[in-house]
């Protein structure tokens, strides 16, 4: 059978008249939506949401680094500084636009939240492979953990943050939309430890800094996962 | 107003230009437009769940919950976009929510029961004449609800990808795969029908 067979008998298939709905059914949701019926006003341009998201990021960075101290940049030469800033910079303006378009729904997506987590960790990890070269592994657990915490501290509520922004969007595949905010959160903490991390050992970076964004959207898929299957639940 | 745009609605040329219309109109308060919205959508919305296997009553019952839900979160719609895929994606939503509570009450052995049942009636209902949801029953969920989208509602791969939330490509090789499996079921029911080898 070839395509165009296969064709015809689907055009056949629907063009047949589509099962009668319920008048009944119809008249309920008229009803019901007459009730509650007020002029609404549609969400802004995505490039707005996404500039607000960028906002939340950069904001929530540079208090948690101008709190701590801006150790880190301060020990960076000018290539690391040229090259690290404006690759975080651009990875969160792809996430904070994936994430404001995870919330609205019907619209056109350029990168999946996953595939945004995964290019974001490997060109993270590329470039601090390239740049740091110290294999030492001082104090690699106790001060791994310390960054990683902090990393989460700020990943957290940017985060909730963004979600807030983002509260009149409707998330049509929930855990999807967690895994983005999750990641844009972690890209914040990346973002302050890079600011404030003085500890330039390439095994540190590349394990406990990326880790981050890792870990929080982790945190945020499951999040959302788990208030989905509740609220799923509870219905 | 509304009178020249149902109108124009018969022509399938404007179908999606009128439905922004009013969508737009919807969401300035506009209780024609929505009325006028829910019964020219609500058949094609219908057939939609209709196709992924649900009962009468389950398409009825999601039916309304997608209308509810179009209610509620109206204003995501942004005027000047294509507006099909914007309910496809609601409607979506809702169907896959259902199937996830569905899926949790009943148990494992019940779901291949009904499996087995699709396959039965499938060959039957060939022979007789052809319902799209039969023939569309072998196909996997998401491939049938994207031969759906494509053939049945006459969308195009953007307006499909935009409402599965995937890329052109993931839609344009979920239709490939789809009417390959449609191609050698086709060929079964047939050489089964004419008592060829199995």
């Amino acid at each position: 059978m070839k395509d165009r067979q296969i064709d015809e008998l689907l055009k056949h298939a629907s063009e047949a008249p589509p099962r009668a709905v319920n008048p009944e059914t119809l008249d309920r949701v008229s009803q019901s939506i007459e009730n509650t019926l007020r002029p609404v006003r549609p969400l802004p341009p995505t490039w707005v949401l996404s500039l607000g998201l960028i906002a939340i990021s950069a904001g929530i960075a540079s208090a948690g680094a101008a709190r701590l101290g801006f150790n880190g940049i301060h020990k960076m030469n000018v290539l690391e500084r040229s090259l690290i800033f404006p690759a975080l910079g651009i990875l969160v303006w792809l996430t904070a636009t994936a994430f404001a378009t995870e919330m609205i729904p019907g619209s056109r997506r350029r990168v999946a939240s996953g595939t945004m987590l995964i290019v974001s960790s490997l060109a993270l990890f590329a470039i601090f492979a390239v740049l740091f070269r110290d294999y030492r592994t001082d104090h690699f657990l106790s001060q791994g953990i310390v960054c990683l915490v902090t990393g989460l501290l700020h990943a957290i509520p940017t985060a909730l943050a963004s979600w807030l922004l983002l509260r009149r969007g409707f998330a049509v595949n929930p855990v999807t939309s967690g895994l983005s905010a999750g990641t844009l959160g972690g890209l914040a903490g990346v973002t302050v430890l890079e600011l404030h991390c003085p500890n330039f050992q390439a095994l540190h970076i590349l394990v406990w800094h990326i880790a981050v964004p890792l870990v929080s959207a982790a945190l945020g898929a499951w999040l959302t996962w788990a208030s989905v299957r509740w609220s799923g639940q509870r219905r | 107003m509304i009178r020249a745009i149902l109108g124009c609605a018969a022509s399938p040329m404007n179908q999606d230009i009128d439905l922004e219309l009013l969508m737009a109109q919807y969401q300035r308060g506009d209780f024609t437009a929505a009325t006028v919205l829910i019964r020219q959508l609500s058949p094609q919305l219908s057939r939609f769940f209709g196709v992924q296997l649900a009962s009468r009553e389950e398409a009825d019952d999601l039916l309304q919950e997608t209308w509810l839900r179009i209610h509620k979160v109206r204003h995501t719609y942004r005027p000047g976009e294509p507006v099909l895929p914007w309910f496809y994606a609601i409607a979506r939503h809702i169907r896959v929510d259902h199937y996830r509570k569905v899926r949790r009450r009943m148990s494992r052995e019940e779901q291949l029961e009904d499996m087995t049942e699709i396959e039965r009636v499938l060959p039957l209902k060939l022979g007789e004449g052809l319902d799209l949801e039969s023939l569309l029953a072998p196909l996997p969920e998401s491939q049938r609800e994207v031969i759906a989208m494509l053939k049945v509602d006459g969308m195009s791969l953007e307006e499909v990808a935009r409402a599965t939330s995937s890329s052109v490509g993931s839609v344009k090789q979920k239709a490939h795969r789809a009417y390959t499996k449609l191609r050698e079921h086709l060929a079964a029911v047939t050489s089964r029908r004419t008592g060829g080898p199995s």
